[in-house]
């Protein structure tokens, strides 16, 4: 798998550069005409969606298959409260794309319509929330991408090739994904923040912020930052994407979740005190299995007022490498909770503690994690975040 | 049409000032059952000494103090001459039923004399099983009232077939509540539960009960939407004689009653009554798609609608008491003053009974568990993905009424039934969660949840009811209207489960946030029926042609309502007490829980329905003797069916005009079906008949199978999907099903009521109808409603009452009676299903594409040991009642199937009289002698069963006494 994550932030900066560059980039026909617009339904043809309007998610916005929708650098989208069927979101079903580019100077924002950041607040170089705070959470639902990649699942239907999405009830078929074309491409995303989602459907039914469903390589997903979601940051089912410059930060359940073995790599990495696990990292539910790799991150986990249930959580069947982890701000009780499985590799995770073993189920030492203080990842990336911002990433 | 009334026998005697006193008495047909109208009643030394039976068969006559005789001829039958008839001072001598025979051809041209009035008082019932041609079979509230069961459900037990599932429901022979029927006086009443087609039983205290009839095959004058029977529940409406009871009993059950452990939550003022008080009414200003959030309302606004809900969150321990049951019956009927234009003496009578039963359950050790295979196939085990333990308490309020007029000349009758039955339910519950991160789909957590619920139920019902003769065309026409009005609410179900993990607060992503769901169900039913039976001659035997139409309009309306508590920014719980959540402290803006509730509902809601379904009927049967030997009846029954709906998905309802649906009173079926029905009974002698019936039959989606509704199980966080949704193996259409039923039986008659019988049915479905769970979920479990391929069943039946005299003389009223029933149903899995099973195969499995029918149980079992006294003062009986494992969830690949495991109920109970004048009537009874589990396990090839859910019930006594006042 390792060589699909070559792609470094710096080519991908480069690669950003030139998309936003195109002279194909749409421009808003009536410019400065809606500040706020309300969708409602779901978007069949291609559509863009312009900076200097307000786009409001009035319920779960379908871009269906054979569809893109395009957003330009520095919109800002606020999705409606609501809970269960009432829930908001942006949903890319498989088939469909989602151009959601930004720039380190002017990102896209998923919000809730509770928050008051504008595009001009944006102009000036400002992400911070300006009226809540970075742990208000559940108050609309999330971006959920899916696709035709492979999916390791079994369910009721036996070893199937695709299956709905968690958070979105079965009865709306766009929530299915899974597929056998690991190289689908449903977009690109970069510099997008999604803050304060989440919202429930049922218990452990929830919307993650970034939700990604059997996504192939041809999708470019970087620069992303999660802010306060009421599930986790990012969950990924199956597929090959890779994803590069994550910042995940107030998670209210896991931090970054996998499942349905995905065969991708996230690399470069900043984690800030997820409620549940640091890492929920579960195997194939199927015949079909592939190996990710996740490398390069530095994770806080507890501050003031958050503590996360564990730091790493893998199953007996999880095929993982980890690779480079730096774990800070480490509470007693917070564990690895095994280091047995023989998919999961561990390689230079370093824990700020003072005896390693205290940390790992068991009370056992691996040669792959040790105690030490030094960062691994590069933090450089992220100064557009909010986390950034506001000093939470140290 | 009869109503086969068996009125409790009562011979007391009162005393009172005054001269003459009165007899009464009815009069049938000892070969049909059937009463006899126009018997001529002579009494030489009464007052009014000759009189004729009534419609109902009754007469009624005046006369001195002392013994009298009685004569009571018909034209083709024998006359009965009744010898000392004691009448004493101002009292009614109650007769009972007399039983006339038919002269046969042996032409025995002598009077029969009886020197005892006979004291069966279930001749009518008995007859009824005996010579009716539809497979029929009942209790009277005579028997009702000597094995002293408290509920129709109770009681309903006692029919031969009969099962009862949660203790509320009635299954006859092992089929499913889908395809059983109840009708309350002839009429559909609705169902108070929008999951069940047929009513919860339990909520008909026996004082109002006259009799339940179960018809096991159909015939063209029923409703044609039932399979495995109709059980018809007959108020009370007319006394033989002035009565009132009061009645009073309490039961004792070790686990349940005077428990310090008992679980219950802070109620309202009224919950005693079965009413709520308004404690858990919906807050002002909750209903709408937007309520007052930190988003865009000022924070007093959120503070108090937050405040507006009622704080209780947690259960509480507090010791239950006794359970307690109460009656009140009265009633009387008069002879007219005046006489009418034909010379007839009006009578009237009334009947009011009024119940009031409290009774407690708790359970210590209840169980709900979710367990799925492993992926490889060499792995046996199951492997749970979430455990619920923990204690539930109930407390049940019964309060029932019902009023009666009766108004009859002799061929004229016009009857008027008020009833109203309220019920609360209230509910609390703790319980432990325990989610494995290893199973497929979950993430892991420990949770303790507190559950509380409220159900409050009530049903209003008021039947109309003529009935004419016209003895000179030989008619009988009987018209009947019953309007109902049903509610169902859910005011206010709360759950509220921590997570504990390194810190203890709500996580929406484990534990779930606290929620609370209202939801309120009403509907209406109007259903109207004229009936008309007309004597004829067939082939020189008496018959009859019946012939009708009806109409049954309903209405239903359902709604639920969804919030989710929310924390404005993060959580931090100093203890985890419940009841403290919604302290103010907490309460947004107060930092640093600031909670709020957001809405999960839309406007318009898509778990909002109404529904209408109108079935226009017409029949005609006819009655009729081929030979000597051989009766049948031959009918068909059409009915025209249309539902209507009116609702919307959620994508219409969150904005998505264009691509969500809505329907406005569309209509979503819309059928017209013949049932033919031919039902042969041919008397192999005196005292056996060999019986045949080939029908056809409908079983009908529930109003909230066809809908959008998606609906939560906040217990189980189970989901039931609407039919329209479609999916890959689902086109959203669901159909009725239809039947075909075959029935033959072999059966033998001795006297008092000994028999036995052996049947064998066959039922052929199309597109029966099954829950299926939806393949492409796998986070949360849901359920649809499909039609599923077709399915079939072979049935056998034994059934027996004997007496042991055989044995020993001194043993004649020690009797033994039960059926056992054995069923074998197959259905064809659909293809998505055998795949699914294929795919999950076990190494060493062979699956095939068959399986048995959901819901059906492969055997059921009654049986009993009762003993009366010869003077019917003092019974006892031991009754023992299971039902075979029964597949009651269709589990699909990854998630095995859930079979309800045999419950082994062993009851037994006692009736005596006691007082100078046998006035008061003492029960005892003890239940669930064997303490048996309510059990439902999962089960796959090789594995240990896993308990999918789990409690005891433990055993009780229950003693009462009824004085007659």
């Amino acid at each position: 798998m390792k060589t699909f994550f070559q792609i470094s932030a710096f080519a991908s900066l480069a690669a950003f550069a030139l998309t936003s560059c195109d002279p194909a980039t749409p421009v808003d026909p009536n410019p400065g005409d809606n500040t706020n617009k309300i969708i409602t339904e779901n978007i069949t043809v291609n559509e863009t969606w312009y900076s200097d309007t307000t786009y409001q998610l009035g319920g779960r916005i379908t871009v269906t298959a054979g569809a893109t929708l395009t957003i330009q650098p520095g919109t800002v989208i606020k999705g409606e409260a609501g809970t269960g069927a009432n829930a908001t979101a942006l949903l890319i079903a498989r088939g469909a794309k989602l151009m959601a580019v930004g720039t380190a100077s002017m990102p896209i924002i998923f919000t809730t319509v509770a928050d008051e950041i504008s595009h001009e607040q944006l102009m000036t170089g400002d992400f911070k929330g300006p009226n809540l705070d970075p742990n208000v959470s559940g108050l609309w639902g999330g971006v959920i991408i899916l696709g035709n990649g492979i999916i390791s699942a079994s369910n009721s239907a036996g070893d199937v090739s695709e299956v709905q999405i968690e958070g979105i009830p079965t009865s709306d078929a766009n929530g299915l994904y899974g597929g056998s074309d690991n190289t689908d491409n449903s977009g690109h995303l970069s510099y997008v923040s999604i803050r304060h989602g989440g919202t429930n459907i049922g218990a452990g039914n929830e919307i993650n912020g970034l939700s990604l469903g059997g996504i192939g390589s041809g999708t470019t997903i970087e620069n992303i930052e999660i802010v306060s979601n009421q599930d986790d940051g990012v969950e990924v089912w199956g597929g090959m994407i890779n994803i590069t410059n994550l910042v995940s930060w107030n998670a209210g359940d896991d931090a970054f979740d996998t499942d349905q073995a995905w065969g991708g790599t996230l690399d470069n990495f900043v984690i800030i005190t997820p409620l549940d696990h640091c890492f929920e990292l579960d195997g194939p539910e199927g015949s079909y299995t592939a190996s990710h790799t996740i490398k390069n991150g530095n994770v806080q986990a507890s501050s003031d007022d958050h503590t996360s249930h564990d730091l790493i959580n893998t199953d007996a069947n999880t095929p993982v490498s980890l690779e480079h982890i730096y774990i800070t701000d480490i509470k007693p009780g917070q564990i690895i909770n095994r280091v047995d499985a023989p998919a999961v590799f561990f390689t230079d995770i370093v824990l700020n503690v003072d005896t390693v073993q205290n940390f790992i189920k068991g009370g056992v030492t691996v040669p792959g994690i040790t105690a030490g203080t030094t960062p691994k990842a590069n933090t450089s990336v992220f100064s557009w975040t909010w986390a950034a911002q506001s000093g939470a990433i140290k | 049409m009869r109503t086969f009334i068996a009125i409790a026998l009562l011979i007391s005697s009162l005393s009172s000032f005054g001269q003459s006193g009165t007899i009464r008495g009815i009069v049938l047909d000892s070969e049909s059952g059937e009463t006899i109208i126009g018997a001529a009643v002579t009494c030489a030394t009464c007052e009014n000494g000759n009189t004729a039976t009534d419609l109902d068969g009754n007469f009624s006559l005046k006369a001195a103090p002392g013994a009298h005789v009685i004569e009571i001829s018909y034209f083709t039958f024998q006359t009965l001459r009744l010898a000392g008839v004691q009448v004493n001072s101002n009292e009614v001598t109650v007769l009972g039923e007399l039983a006339l025979n038919p002269e046969d051809n042996l032409k025995l041209d002598e009077v029969l004399i009886v020197a005892e009035v006979q004291r069966n008082n279930e001749i009518a019932l008995l007859t009824l099983k005996k010579k009716s041609t539809a497979m029929v079979d009942g209790i009277s509230a005579a028997r009702i009232s000597q094995i002293g069961d408290a509920t129709a459900v109770e009681a309903a037990k006692r029919v031969t077939g009969v099962t009862v599932e949660g203790g509320k429901y009635v299954y006859i022979r092992g089929l499913g509540d889908r395809y059983s029927k109840t009708t309350l006086n002839g009429m559909d009443i609705p169902g108070l539960d929008p999951d069940k087609n047929t009513i919860q039983m339990d909520i008909f205290p026996t004082d109002l009960v006259s009799n339940i009839v179960v018809s096991k095959s159909f015939t063209a004058d029923q409703p044609a939407d039932f399979t495995g029977g109709l059980l018809n529940i007959e108020t009370k409406a007319f006394p033989d004689k002035k009565i009132a009871s009061f009645s009073l009993s309490t039961s004792y059950n070790p686990a349940m009653n005077l428990n310090t452990n008992y679980l219950t939550y802070q109620g309202g003022k009224l919950d005693f009554l079965g009413f709520d008080d308004g404690t858990r009414r919906l807050p002002a200003g909750a209903r709408g798609s937007s309520i007052p959030t930190p988003i865009f309302y000022p924070n007093s606004e959120v503070t108090s609608f937050v405040q507006s809900f009622n704080p209780t969150l947690g259960a509480m321990k507090q010791m239950s008491l006794m359970d307690l049951s109460m009656g009140y019956s009265t009633g009387n009927q008069w002879e007219g003053k005046k006489t009418t234009k034909s010379g007839e003496t009006p009578k009237m009578g009334f009947v009011l009974s009024l119940s009031y039963k409290s009774n407690y359950n708790f359970y210590n050790d209840v169980f709900y568990g979710e367990y799925q295979r492993y992926i490889d196939p060499a792995a046996y085990e199951l492997r749970y993905a979430t455990k619920q333990q923990g204690q539930i308490g109930e407390k049940s309020t019964l309060l029932g009424g019902i009023l009666g007029f009766a108004y009859k000349t002799n061929l004229k009758k016009f009857r008027m039934t008020l009833m109203h039955l309220q019920n609360g339910e209230s509910r609390a519950g703790q319980f432990w969660i325990d989610n494995d991160a290893e199973a497929v789909g979950q993430s892991g957590y420990l949770a303790f949840s507190n559950n509380l619920e409220y159900n409050q139920r009530s049903l209003t019902n008021i039947l109309f009811n003529g009935t004419t003769v016209k003895p000179e065309k030989n008619v009988e026409i009987d018209w009947r209207v019953a309007p109902t009005l049903s509610l169902s609410t859910d005011p206010d179900i709360r759950k509220t489960a921590f997570t504990y993990g390194t810190d203890t607060f709500f996580s929406a992503g484990a534990g779930g946030n606290p929620s609370r769901i209202w939801r309120y169900l009403q509907e209406v039913n109007v259903p109207f029926r004229y009936d008309v039976t007309k004597k004829y001659t067939f082939l020189d035997e008496p018959a009859k042609l019946l012939y009708g139409v009806g109409n049954a309009f309903k209405f239903r309306h359902y709604e639920i309502l969804f919030y989710d508590m929310q924390f404005f920014g993060g959580q931090s719980w100093s203890d985890d007490d419940p009841n403290q959540v919604l302290n103010p402290a907490n309460i947004y803006p107060n930092y640093p829980n600031r909670i709020y509730y957001q809405t999960g509902n839309n406007d318009p809601n898509p778990n909002e329905y109404s529904s209408n379904s109108n079935t226009a009927s017409a029949y005609v049967s006819t009655e009729f003797s081929l030979n000597l030997r051989t009766k049948a009846t031959l009918g068909l029954r059409a009915e025209h069916y249309i539902q209507r709906y009116t609702g919307r998905d959620q994508a219409y309802a969150s904005g998505n005009i264009t691509n969500g649906k809505n329907l406005t009173n569309d209509v979503v079926l819309n059928s017209l079906d013949l049932f033919p029905s031919l039902n042969v009974i041919y008397s192999l002698n005196e005292s056996q008949n060999l019986r045949f019936s080939a029908t056809r039959t409908i079983a009908r989606p529930s109003f909230k199978e066809l809908s959008f509704a998606q609906i939560i199980d906040p217990l189980t966080n189970r989901i039931f999907n609407g039919s329209f949704f479609q999916y890959a193996a689902w086109d959203g259409q669901l159909v009725e099903t239809r039947i075909n039923n075959a029935d033959l039986r072999w059966e033998t008659f001795w006297d008092r009521g000994q028999m036995f019988s052996i049947s064998g049915f066959f039922k052929d479905f199309s597109d029966p109808i099954e829950m299926v769970r939806i393949a492409e979920q796998q986070t949360s479990t849901e359920f649809q409603p499909r039609n599923v391929g077709r399915g079939s069943m072979f049935g056998a039946e034994v059934e027996w009452n004997a007496s042991f005299a055989g044995l020993s003389e001194s043993m004649e009223n020690l009797f033994f009676n039960g059926n056992v029933t054995f069923i074998d149903s197959r259905i064809t899995m659909s293809d998505v299903e055998f795949n699914s099973r294929k795919s999950y195969e076990r190494i060493g499995q062979t699956i095939t594409n068959t399986r048995a029918m959901a819901g059906q149980s492969p055997y059921v079992l009654n049986g009993g040991v009762s003993y009366t006294t010869p003077e019917s003062q003092t019974n006892f009986g031991v009754y023992y009642n299971v039902k075979g494992p029964t597949l009651q969830i269709v589990g699909l690949g990854l998630f095995p199937d859930v079979y309800s495991q045999p419950f082994h109920s062993l009851n037994f109970s006692f009736t005596t009289k006691l007082g100078k004048e046998k006035g008061i009537s003492l029960k005892l009874r003890a239940s669930n002698l064997l303490n048996d589990d309510v059990l439902s396990v999962y089960k796959s090839y090789q594995a240990t069963d896993k308990i999918y859910s789990r409690y005891m019930p433990g055993w009780g006594l229950n003693g009462g006494l009824a004085f007659q006042l």
